[in-house]
């Protein structure tokens, strides 16, 4: 028995579904148990958060979480489908430290929003940026262009008159 | 008054191979004429200052220490011994832009660095010499078409030499070296400056 299926098993009612990711157990859960789901998954030993994914697609986003136990060498990937016109979920912080950053750059680059994050900004991007780049629609007609402020802060703007040397 | 006579017999004659160090030295094209007047034991060079503020600068160019992304560990295995770029005086990587004259675009110049690489640029003084390096430095490169690379990093900073690769190998970094000191070598007095092109 896998990881998603004992998942399933003790947790019948938060499981949607379960099956295989690229030869990974994957567990497809509902948003609103996302944190008593994943104090299980920590409870069954999978100590490291590796890499948190969203996906537009265009009628829903999706977040992947990807699980590693060092102890048993598994893997174990959790999907949320959450709504296209406000994309929120329970941050896991509270339960793996690395969640930080990876939220971050879940929310800077797609654009989900994680309730409970204690620093929920940008990471690779600038502060100011218009939109989220890896969203289907994002504009990408519109250049935007970054300048140093006096006290060393990034300006994001349009205009690149500052930075370009021809117009 | 007698005219002036001079005694073409004296000179040396110019020889095909140079061989001692003073025919070497002509043989450079720094020095215009090389004059031995025997008779006082002592030389009399002329060139024109052009050449040998040239022949100065890019006999040291001193390159900022910088480096944006993967270029730049070709930049570090061209100065590694094997490579060795101290045979062009270039081996002193300045940590401070205020040191250098010479800067190595060396990698993707994106959207927030972009600031930074012109205000680097600007640190600099004058004379100062750039050579973009690679792909993402030349044009975007693979991120032509990304939101958050810039499309060349001569849209915000003149570029004297383009080294085409990803990354370019060593011996394309000594070629565009070549290039720029043949560059320099050919430059006017003030010719960074607009006034002598």
């Amino acid at each position: 028995m896998n990881g998603a299926e004992e998942l399933k098993q003790s947790l019948p009612s938060s499981v949607i579904s379960t099956g295989m990711q690229i030869n990974k157990p994957l567990a497809v859960i509902k948003k609103e148990d996302i944190l008593p789901v994943a104090s299980k998954v920590k409870e069954m030993d999978f100590d490291q958060l590796s890499v948190i994914t969203g996906i537009d697609y265009q009628d829903r986003f999706e977040v992947i979480y990807n699980f590693f136990s060092y102890r048993k060498k598994e893997n174990l990937v959790l999907k949320v489908i959450l709504d296209h016109d406000s994309p929120a979920v329970d941050s896991l912080t509270s339960l793996w430290k690395g969640a930080d950053w990876l939220e971050r750059e879940t929310y800077d680059l797609v654009g989900i929003k994680f309730t409970g994050h204690p620093n929920l900004t940008r990471i690779l991007l600038p502060e100011g940026w218009q939109g989220h780049p890896l969203r289907k629609d994002y504009d990408m007609d519109t250049e935007q262009f970054v300048t140093i402020g006096e006290d060393g802060e990034d300006i994001v703007s349009t205009d690149g008159s500052k930075l370009l040397r021809r117009k | 008054m007698d005219p002036v006579t001079i005694d073409t017999t004296k000179f040396k004659p110019v020889r095909r191979k140079p061989e001692t160090a003073l025919e070497k030295l002509e043989d450079t094209g720094l020095i215009s004429t090389v004059l031995a007047a025997r008779e006082r034991k002592g030389l009399i060079l002329l060139t024109t200052i052009d050449q040998v503020f040239n022949w100065a600068r890019l006999s040291s160019l001193w390159p900022v220490t910088s480096g944006l992304a993967c270029c730049a560990i070709e930049m570090m295995a061209t100065a590694m011994a094997h490579h060795d770029i101290a045979r062009f005086g270039m081996e002193i990587f300045r940590a401070s832009p205020r040191q250098a004259d010479l800067m190595f675009v060396a990698g993707t110049v994106t959207k927030r660095m972009a600031p930074r690489v012109k205000k680097l640029y600007e640190m600099m003084p004058d004379p100062k010499w750039v050579i973009s390096v690679g792909s993402c430095a030349n044009t975007g490169g693979p991120y032509h078409e990304s939101y958050a690379v810039l499309k060349g990093v001569d849209n915000i900073i003149p570029v004297d030499v383009y080294i085409p690769g990803c990354p370019p190998r060593p011996e394309a970094w000594l070629y565009g070296i070549i290039q720029l000191r043949e560059k320099i070598k050919n430059e006017g007095y003030g010719a960074k400056w607009g006034l002598n092109k």
